[in-house]
């Protein structure tokens, strides 16, 4: 009756994204290769009307306001994209919404550019990882991680989405982040 | 811009049946559902072409996920060729055109009902249950958002008083599948209806568990490495059925989940519960040399 | 290989479905477009329950699941949900659209008067068995009033409104683009207005008046009384990309709005609308409305019961998915059992309830 239908390229880009952010929720860490550089391809997979998104990049929130989500404030918004290299940045991350108790998916996605493998090293533990995973991360403000560490007062919290080019690497709220 | 953009092209249907806005809504709720292990996530849970109850909810995770290189496996009660799984599996490849197999090791997807197989999940391969009912707390607590409330206070005590009321009346715990377990030591969480052989497989697993039900609208996840602790009293260790000892009469293997089969001599048969785990050891039996991953289970002992 | 004795499942599948439609023989367009013509309401009531205005495919439906409502529901819901959204259509107001039948039980006579229009109220029910004896039954032509009843007819409690006799509620303050929509969101507790109007307009006909009735017998906190009772066409207004209105057709609504005077020193309202003519539905559905504020926690008028309970898709679904094989469960709670019978061998006891296995 039906023939089976052809992912188209968006239909690709879109399932490749995911399986990604996916992997890289689930092992926290570990990096993953996004089907192309930059944070695009990750609204594209995430986002339409449904969403409320704050971008920091003019360019990115024009493609993003044409997927139909709304352009908001950041601390009303679900998905974040912007840098964390400054203490003005921090300041927006500061208030950004980590969800309730009862609704802890409320908590936001935050989806930053950063160079992976250089500057300060971290310790990572908890879900998803065996024992302990370690990372360099450069690029993000070193107040970046105490104030991660207070937003994440579990279940309450926010993801983070690290990009760097096209790789890509995750940090849900349940991961505990160590600066060594 | 003209109505005829705005509706794109015409297409019977999407590619994996859903369309792209559903895909979304699931991918932003499975991100959070892995962050935070055990919590169920409410989603919309969109219809689709099989019957609420009939596992819409792990569907919707599989046509998400699903791409034309993907390998699919689906079982119901641990049978491949149950009506249900097969059923579901053609739908899968039908809209997706991803390859099916019987074989867990085979398998990028596994879609299951009431069952986790034998032989042990790797890291490439995510394993998506079919949830009835999400609620662990809906025996004590029938009120959804009363039960929500207690899990946001982490307020259990009414699942343990359950728990010690069996343990005076019936000398054990009397919960048989679906288990409550505690993950990431902050959820409790149902594991979905498998017995309790299969509850502990998700302690600490190599591989991602997405659990899903589409009629009540929520969806959960276990990472990998998470800790999944079933709910026990220190004094009194948790049990799982007592299946170690059996051995399956078509197969012979012995120290797996078995179905019992009742005879007409009024005694019981025992096959083993994963079928394509059986179909491997006849065809051991038999002179086949057939790929048998490493299992869970051996000699009737979690390893 | 004794196992693949077992491996009929696929045909087996196959075979069922066609013994099923075996049935019903051949579907064409005709026979779609007789089900369309001739049972006008049983198609009101699927598109309601559907939540999809579109007769042709709710005839399609019913002819493809031969009649069985909750598969021809789910057939219309799996195609809906895949439909892309182009447009939000303008609001319509209460009072908005072509009046077919509008009446009230709670004054003798209203503003814009009592019209009775299409009904089989008075009707007596006799069933015309000289059809099956080869004689036709041809309805007698509807005799035009010497007046026609104006078109559109004002909203009675908004007269109740002007007497101080109702409080408006609020509206919330949302843009129409933004309306909560039940379709792309979770019905969470203490749900929003829109989902609940959203959830009752595509619930369960047989489900509302079955919670609905009980409340009506007394196990709710109010009696309704009707206030309103409509059925009208009304304009879909959505906007041309080029930002012309226009009319995307006429769809058949139905309302309800009971009333009841147990408030404190005002009339309290319930409200029920959906796609379609279908007044029972929305007389059960109201009721359940008036009497959800301050219901008691797991009483059939508390919100949370109803709306999940009267939801057909997801509780035909779940009662039909208890056919499916449940051994692995039962197996599970089976060695519970035996294993606490062995131990309490010397002192019998009742064991806990049986657990749920689904």
């Amino acid at each position: 009756m039906l023939a089976t239908p052809l992912p188209d390229a968006e239909e690709i880009r879109d399932n490749a994204t995911f399986d990604a952010v996916l992997g890289a929720l689930s092992r926290p860490g570990t990096l993953r290769d996004l089907p192309e550089p930059g944070p695009l391809c990750i609204a594209l997979a995430l986002l339409d009307r449904e969403c409320r998104v704050h971008a920091g990049d003019e360019t990115l929130s024009a493609r993003i306001a044409a997927t139909g989500a709304a352009l908001v404030p950041a601390h009303e918004a679900d998905h974040v994209f912007m840098a964390a290299d400054s203490a003005e940045a921090l300041a927006v991350i500061a208030g950004l919404d980590t969800g309730s108790h009862l609704y802890p998916d409320e908590g936001a996605t935050l989806i930053v550019p950063a160079r992976i493998g250089a500057g300060q090293a971290l310790q990572l533990t908890g879900p998803g990882i065996k024992s302990v995973e370690r990372i360099c991360l450069d690029g993000i403000h070193p107040g970046f991680w105490a104030l991660r560490a207070r937003l994440c007062a579990y279940p309450r919290g926010i993801e983070v989405l690290i990009h760097d080019g096209a790789r890509l690497l995750a940090l849900p709220r349940s991961t505990q982040v160590t600066e060594v | 811009m003209s109505l005829s953009d705005l509706t794109g092209r015409w297409k019977a249907f999407s590619y994996g049946f859903l369309d792209a806005s559903a895909k979304r809504e699931l991918r932003r709720k499975m991100i959070k559902a892995v962050a935070v292990p055990g919590c169920q996530m409410p989603y919309a849970s969109r219809e689709v072409p099989i019957a609420r109850g009939w596992g819409t909810g792990g569907l919707q995770v599989t046509l998400t996920l699903v791409k034309p290189s993907s390998t699919v496996k689906v079982i119901d009660q641990g049978a491949d060729d149950s009506v249900n799984a097969a059923s579901i599996r053609r739908f899968l490849s039908r809209v997706s055109g991803a390859a099916e197999t019987w074989d867990t090791l085979d398998a990028t997807l596994i879609q299951s009902r009431h069952r986790i197989p034998e032989e042990k999940l790797t890291r490439d391969q995510i394993l998506i249950l079919q949830v009835p009912n999400p609620e662990p707390l809906r025996g004590v607590e029938p009120n959804m958002s009363t039960a929500r409330q207690m899990h946001a206070d982490a307020d259990y005590g009414r699942m343990w008083l359950q728990l010690y009321e069996q343990m005076v009346r019936s000398g054990r715990v009397m919960l048989g599948a679906s288990y409550p377990a505690m993950v990431n030591g902050r959820h409790v969480m149902t594991p979905s209806p498998i017995p309790r052989w299969d509850v502990k497989k998700l302690h600490m697993a190599e591989h991602l568990t997405i659990l899903s039900a589409g009629r009540e609208k929520r969806i959960f996840a276990v990472p990998p490495y998470t800790r999944v602790e079933p709910l026990v009293f220190d004094d009194v260790p948790y049990k799982v059925e007592d299946h170690a000892h059996l051995t399956c009469a078509r197969s012979g293997v012995t120290g797996y989940f078995m179905n019992e089969i009742p005879q007409e001599d009024g005694s019981a048969g025992y096959e083993v519960s994963d079928s394509h785990f059986g179909i491997k050891a006849i065809d051991a039996r038999d002179g086949g040399t057939p790929t048998v991953g490493q299992t869970w289970y051996r000699n009737g002992e979690l390893a | 290989m004794a196992y693949v004795a077992t491996r009929g499942g696929e045909r087996a599948i196959e075979q069922s479905e066609r013994l099923y439609r075996a049935q019903m023989g051949q579907i064409d367009a005709a026979r779609v477009a007789e089900i369309e013509k001739a049972l006008p309401a049983l198609v009101d009531r699927v598109m309601g329950e559907a939540s999809l205005y579109a007769p042709d495919l709710a005839a399609l439906a019913l002819a493809q699941s031969g009649g069985d409502l909750y598969e021809a529901l789910l057939l219309l819901r799996a195609w809906r949900t895949t439909q892309p959204r182009l447009q939000i259509a303008e609001v319509v107001a209460p009072d908005a659209g072509f009046t077919h039948r509008r009446i009230s039980a709670a004054f003798k006579d209203i503003p814009g008067g009592q019209i009775l229009g299409p009904t089989l109220d008075y009707a007596h029910r006799l069933l015309a068995t000289e059809v099956l004896e080869d004689q036709p039954y041809a309805p007698p032509a509807v005799e035009p009033a010497a007046k026609p009843a104006p078109a559109t007819h004002p909203s009675l409690a908004e007269w109740q409104r002007a007497q101080g006799l109702v409080t408006t509620p609020e509206a919330a303050p949302v843009p129409r683009d933004e309306i909560p929509d039940l379709t792309r969101e979770p019905l969470l507790f203490p749900a929003k207005r829109a989902h609940t109007l959203q959830s009752l307009a595509r619930a369960d006909t047989g489900g509302t008046l079955a919670l609905g009735y009980s409340a009506m017998r007394g196990y709710g906190n109010s009696h309704p009384t009707v206030n309103e009772l409509r059925l009208s066409e009304v304009e879909v207004m959505v906007a041309h990309p080029d930002g012309r209105r226009f009319s995307a057709g006429r769809v058949k609504t139905s309302q309800a709005e009971v009333v009841t005077t147990k408030g404190k020193g005002e009339l309290r309202l319930g409200f029920t609308a959906t796609l379609g003519w279908n007044e029972v539905k929305c007389i059960s559905a109201a009721t359940l409305d008036l009497n959800a504020p301050g219901a008691e926690k797991n009483s059939p008028v508390e919100e949370e019961f109803f709306l999940y309970h009267t939801e057909p898709v997801e509780s035909s679904g779940f009662c039909i998915h208890f056919k499916l094989p449940h051994y692995v469960t039962f197996q599970s709670s089976l060695d519970n059992l035996r294993a606490a019978k062995s131990a309490q061998a010397e002192q019998a006891q009742p064991t806990d309830k049986e657990e749920e296995t689904a």
